[in-house]
């Protein structure tokens, strides 16, 4: 069993770097493709930082919980955080192939998370956000 | 982010480096501002040191091309590492912008 990565990280933008180099040490232990670690890195990032940006009700400090791990040939990632509900799999898709006059400026980050993954579930478990995404290797 | 700026006869070159985030892509946009501001019309991004880029990123991307486009003016994208290139597919951008592998191909194309 190869390892996995759990960390805590707090609602801080600057955070997101600790992420990033979990995402490296993850992909290298695992010995990932400079697209797939990429991928990920970018994944969480979108996630993470809608969290950060526009989770939250108070300015206070809250914990988010990030965690990786392989399992058969499966990549999977957990993100647990006490923001405000919010399910990206049912917020709104850009129309990435509109025209660029009209295309929409925005809502392309839950895009690339739900193109980019396997498999996204959601669920509100005890005043919590808890989203696990898969990715096939 | 790294920023260097360049002209090639009518074209301002911006050869970007770095990271393009949340942190980071207010100075592209900063800079794509000021170009317009100074009636410039063909610009070309040159990605070759750019190692990651996000949805902010890519959204600043789009705001300068579709600012470009209204003066009628043109967006170049050139040297886009390999393993960052599904994502600007999954975007749509290779749909909207020219994307050439290298800057002097980029430059060879714009007139």
């Amino acid at each position: 069993m190869l390892p996995g990565f759990s960390l805590r990280i707090a609602n801080r933008l600057l955070e997101l770097d600790r992420v990033a180099d979990a995402v490296e040490a993850f992909g290298e232990a695992h010995g990932l493709s400079a697209k797939l670690r990429y991928q990920i890195r970018l994944v969480l990032d979108e996630l993470l930082t809608n969290t950060i940006s526009y989770g939250y009700a108070d300015d206070g400090e809250h914990g988010i919980h990030v965690g990786m791990a392989e399992e058969g040939g499966r990549l999977r990632f957990l993100l647990e955080d006490d923001a405000r509900p919010f399910d990206p799999l049912t917020a709104r898709i850009p129309d990435v192939s509109a025209p660029v006059e009209e295309r929409p400026i925005g809502g392309l980050g839950i895009h690339l998370v739900r193109t980019i993954m396997d498999r996204v579930a959601y669920e509100r478990v005890g005043g919590l956000n808890r989203l696990v995404l898969e990715k096939d290797i | 982010m790294q920023l260097v700026e360049k002209e090639s006869g009518e074209v301002t070159v911006l050869e970007l480096g770095g990271r393009l985030d949340s942190n980071t892509s207010k100075v592209l946009e900063d800079k794509v501002m000021e170009i317009l501001g100074q009636g410039k019309k063909k610009v070309l991004m040159d990605f070759a040191d750019v190692d990651y880029i996000n949805s902010t990123g890519l959204r600043v991307l789009l705001l300068a091309l579709q600012q470009l486009k209204k003066v009628q003016g043109k967006l170049v994208l050139s040297s886009i590492k390999d393993y960052m290139k599904e994502v600007f597919e999954i975007s749509g951008y290779t749909e909207i912008f020219p994307i050439y592998p290298t800057q002097e191909e980029a430059l060879a194309n714009f007139s």
